[in-house]
């Protein structure tokens, strides 16, 4: 039976859970909006959210087979368009950057993430590849890190982040070995922790054990210590070579608080709104906070607090619930499904919703810097649900098939 | 290919999961941190400690005269408003009390407003009503006053449709300008409109601590407040004392007075009558009020000096004239013999002196207004010629005053009269009706003004405006408009000669006797246009003095009689007052024995085929 073999096709978790999100996000963006713009923002949102979800829907129709050979050409297209935001670009406020194309606006860094993690998935499944030799390791970092560096020219620090975020989870799920992981986390850690004489000599400690039970060549470790030790000594004094306007911006973007009349103003505003929605919330369209328009934002960047003001720790809870399971579900799919590039893809989605959950929610408790990073499903703004949308519809197409190779 | 064993993918996804469900956890810990440890914090902060940014609104310019008296300036006017989410029945209906407003009424008007968002129930409120609410304030939760600010025109200054007026942006000019933001007031007539971007200002903010229910605590950083930047000061070209004048002298009638200074193109006066009371559309509208305004046929609310186009009867004789001399169609000595009356075709038409007078070269032809003379001439010249020249002289197009909703006139063309009567359908009568400013001809006084400027100053001629400068108070300095000098080519001085000094004998001893200012050597020429509201309108056009010309002038007496008698002397006692400061005390004067000194009543050609006339007013929508 054709409408049978249809139907099993549908993956009703994937589908319910983004209906579900994608209504919250169009109710929050009403509550944050329609004291100042009446209904209009709801309903363009409303609009993509409608068309997306159909096409999240179909798109379990499509042939497999199609969406491995178009990784190439999707990664190389979306550089191409990086490229032309230099040309004819326009700025939004703040870090957003547009290109009109046949009259639709469009933020090429959102459809660069997709692509980039299609392209990676693409490769380690095409060729012969192991993530654990050099050559291929190369290859792997140069597709993340060519888009994540025309972003970041643009400049939007928060989005070339993403990229950061995916490479290493990538490379695990592709296999690449602990000592490896290890060699690219740890001079991360060591570049924070120099700023503190007493953590940086216990990670130090931590480091050289985590050396000495590798049993590598003593020549090799030795060298990775050194290079340890210098970037422990040099951090301080570099930073002491910044202006204190430079310092004050790094600062700043560490700890948002310290500059209460900018970004600071922001998390306190948020901070303020989700504490006075307290266990229950004030109500749906009663959040003083954010009818006020104390909230800057607060439909795209802080649409979260217009929730925890509105529905207090009990919707907090529920959305949280809901974008974890999604996540968990994402990863439950990357282990059933037979195909490398369709694995990796899925774990390549399920870390951007993640960093971007987790960066976007933590900006509006005071956990993160405020990056301008949205939320999935709920923040208003079409490219980025579009994107969302699309990520969602691969993972629909890669349960549908999931017994394909 | 290097894949992941599944038992391996197993431990891979239990890591991953792990890691995100700690990420989880530590944003779950953050909320309860914030919604359940410390609730009770937050929640008072954000019922008394909220900060709210408010825009400031700059005054608005002022509108100055030349000499720097203030003829508009704003001053504050509040307006009570209603807070949707706070209001109570008990307070609305003491507010109603206080307001003198029927409580229903009020209900039903705030009943869409949501949120904080103030509703404005009255405005323009006495300050009785102010102190009345203010003092009550405990009593009144909900009810909040606003200073929204209102324009003020000085005493004894009228001129509405110089000024124009101010109101709420609407949706249209916010797509227009998206400078502007809900509840602007931005000019909607006048120079209010046209300056609207000067005069406006630039906002300010100032932080508020307010709490939940949107009153003001007190000022939050005054060091973070941005003041608003007062509005530039319009300064007008014209005296006021003149524009007083010209405005007294049309004070029973309907019609118009345009005065340009020919050496710059500025305005020196700009009346049009009847007007209404600008104060009465500045603030708080009565509905009674605009709806008698809009409904009076009499159109106080437009500008008949720029906004009405009238045939210009005989003063287009002049163009005429222009066109002739320049194609060489005629030399000024070409002579035609007037008998009182001319045959076209079957039809016979009258000049406006029944005895005819006689054999005229184009000087006489001028000084008297010999309507035969000129169906003559029209008939010799052609329509595209005609045409052309009233082009080149500025009619049928805008002038480019810095007002806005100028009406641009219409200049009939061989295309025009094709499209309305069909090929071939129109006659020779519609032509010879054109040479004597009849027929479709439509102009405004603005434009006559201009062509009176152009035969002063020879051809050359600056477009009119009103405004001289502004003082920009950003840059705390005088900015000075440029002036558009233009010129009009392909025409001879000699042709300019020609009709100057037939213009000039009009003044003298022709038609326009009575427009002569003891003294001032002077040129002008009468029209008497036949329209079917009435009486014809008298019109005369003149300049002076005549070797350096100061000023240019028009003048439009709606459906009054004769050129030479009734708008010559309004012209006349303009310039009287112009050039002396007064009114020359004249002898009484003898009638002029040779009989030419009579208006020269038009008798246009009675022509089937032309279409019922119309007094041009814009909102008539003819056309």
């Amino acid at each position: 039976m054709m409408s049978n073999t249809i139907f099993k096709k549908i993956d009703w978790i994937l589908i319910l859970l983004s209906a579900f999100l994608l209504i919250i996000g169009l109710m929050a963006i009403y509550s944050a909006t329609f004291a100042t713009h009446g209904s209009e923002y709801f309903s363009r949102q409303l609009i993509i959210a409608t068309i997306g979800f159909i096409g999240m829907l179909m798109m379990a129709f499509i042939p497999f087979r199609w969406l491995q050979r178009m990784s190439f050409l999707f990664y190389f297209v979306s550089l191409i368009l990086l490229f032309l935001i230099f040309l004819i670009g326009t700025k939004g406020y703040g870090a957003e950057r547009w290109i009109v194309l046949a009259g639709i606006k469009l933020q090429p860094a959102e459809l660069a993430k997709i692509a980039t993690i299609m392209a990676v998935a693409a490769y380690v499944a095409d060729y012969n590849v192991n993530v654990n030799r050099f050559r291929h390791f190369i290859v792997v970092a140069i597709l993340v890190f060519l888009p994540m560096l025309l972003i970041a020219r643009q400049p939007d620090l928060g989005t070339s982040l993403v990229f950061l975020a995916l490479f290493i989870p990538l490379l695990y799920w592709a296999g690449l070995n602990w000592f490896a992981l290890f060699i690219l986390v740890a001079p991360v850690i060591t570049l924070i922790v120099s700023f503190n004489f007493y953590a940086f000599l216990v990670w130090m400690i931590v480091v050289s054990a985590i050396l000495f039970l590798s049993g590598r060549k003593p020549v090799i470790l030795a060298s990775i210590f050194a290079f340890h030790i210098a970037v422990g000594l040099f951090t301080p004094v570099m930073w002491n070579q910044l202006r204190p306007y430079q310092q004050k911006r790094l600062l700043t973007f560490a700890n948002p608080e310290s500059d209460p009349h900018g970004a600071g103003y922001q998390i306190i505003q948020s901070k303020v709104a989700i504490g006075s929605g307290g266990l229950w919330g004030k109500g749906y369209l009663n959040g003083t906070q954010t009818q006020l328009k104390f909230l800057p934002a607060q439909h795209t960047d802080f649409i979260f607090s217009v929730i925890g003001e509105e529905w207090g720790f009990t919707g907090v809870l529920l959305i949280l619930g809901l974008l974890l399971l999604l996540l968990l579900y994402l990863l439950h799919l990357a282990v059933q499904v037979r195909s490398t590039f369709a694995s990796l893809t899925l774990v390549g989605i399920a870390t951007v919703l993640f960093f971007h959950i987790f960066v976007n929610i933590g900006m509006t408790v005071g956990l993160a810097p405020v990056t301008g990073l949205p939320l999935p499903f709920i923040s208003y703004g079409g490219s980025f649900l579009a994107v969302t949308l699309l990520m969602m519809g691969l993972a629909h197409n890669f349960s549908a098939n999931r017994y394909q190779r | 290919m290097h894949t992941l064993e599944r038992s391996n993918k197993h431990f891979h996804r239990i890591v991953l999961a792990v890691f995100f469900s700690l990420g989880f956890v530590l944003l779950a810990v953050s909320f309860i941190r914030l919604q359940i440890s410390n609730k009770a914090m937050y929640q008072r902060q954000s019922r008394n400690n909220s900060i709210r940014a408010e825009s400031l609104y700059p005054v608005r310019g002022l509108i100055r005269d030349k000499t720097g008296r203030i003829l508009v300036d704003t001053r504050a006017q509040f307006s009570a408003a209603v807070i949707p989410v706070s209001i109570t029945a008990q307070s609305l209906r003491r507010a109603c009390e206080i307001l003198g407003l029927d409580t229903v009424s009020v209900q039903k008007k705030i009943k869409n407003g949501v949120g904080f968002r103030p509703v404005i129930i009255d405005r323009d409120i006495s300050q009785e009503q102010l102190v009345a609410i203010e003092e009550n304030r405990i009593d009144l939760p909900g009810i909040i006053t606003l200073e929204v600010p209102k324009r003020f025109y000085a005493d004894n200054v009228n001129s509405p449709h110089i000024f124009g007026t101010i109101g709420e942006v609407n949706k249209a000019e916010q797509i227009i300008n998206p400078i502007y933001e809900a509840g602007d007031l931005v000019g909607k007539s006048g120079i209010e409109k046209k300056y609207d971007l000067d005069l406006r200002g630039t906002k300010g903010v100032r932080y508020l601590r307010v709490d939940a229910s949107g009153k003001t605590l007190g000022a939050y950083d005054e060091s973070q407040n941005i003041s608003p930047v007062h509005g530039n000061d319009i300064y007008l070209h014209l005296d006021y004392s003149m524009q007083q004048f010209a405005e007294s002298l049309l004070v029973d009638y309907r019609g118009a007075l345009v005065a340009i200074d020919v050496r710059d193109g500025g305005i020196i006066a700009m009346a049009s009558k009847p007007d209404y009371d600008p104060r009465l559309l500045s603030g708080k509208i009565d509905p009674e009020i605009w709806k008698r305004l809009i409904e009076d046929e009499n159109h106080p609310l437009y500008s008949r000096a720029i906004q009405s186009a009238y045939p210009p009867g005989s003063t287009y004789k002049i163009v005429a004239a222009i066109a002739a001399l320049q194609e060489k169609i005629i030399t000024p000595q070409w002579e035609a013999t007037c008998n009182g009356s001319f045959r076209l075709g079957r039809k016979t038409i009258r000049c406006w002196n029944p005895n005819g007078h006689g054999t005229l070269d184009l000087y006489g032809a001028i000084k008297n207004s010999c309507n035969v003379y000129f169906y003559k001439l029209g008939l010799k010249i052609g329509l595209d010629f005609w045409s052309k020249y009233s082009k080149m002289l500025g009619f049928g197009s805008k002038t480019g005053i810095d007002l806005p909703n100028e009406n641009s006139g219409l200049v009939p063309t061989r295309e025009f009269f094709d499209r309305v009567y069909g090929k071939n359908g129109w006659t020779r009568g519609n032509l010879a009706n054109l040479a004597i400013g009849q027929g479709e001809l439509l102009v405004t006084p603005l434009q006559l003004a201009q062509f009176a400027m152009i035969l002063a100053n020879k051809g050359v001629y600056y477009t009119p405006h009103m405004v001289e400068k502004m003082y920009d108070f950003s840059a705390r300095a005088f900015v000075n408009f440029p002036k558009e000098v233009n010129y009009v080519k392909g025409i001879s001085k000699d042709v300019y000669d020609v009709v100057r000094e037939g213009m000039h004998r009009v003044v003298n001893g022709g038609t326009g006797w009575l427009g002569r200012v003891p003294g001032i050597d002077m040129a002008g020429k009468t029209g008497t246009a036949q329209n079917p509201h009435g009486e014809p309108h008298a019109w005369f056009m003149a300049f002076a003095p005549y070797e350096s010309p100061e000023v240019a002038i028009s003048v439009i007496v709606e459906n009054a009689g004769g050129g030479g008698a009734i708008a010559a002397p309004i012209a006349r006692k303009f310039l009287e007052k112009y050039f002396y400061g007064k009114l020359i005390a004249r002898p009484v004067v003898k009638k002029d024995k040779s009989g030419s000194a009579q208006d020269s009543l038009l008798f246009p050609i009675p022509n089937d085929s032309l279409q019922p006339m119309q007094l041009f007013l814009p909102d008539e929508g003819t056309e």
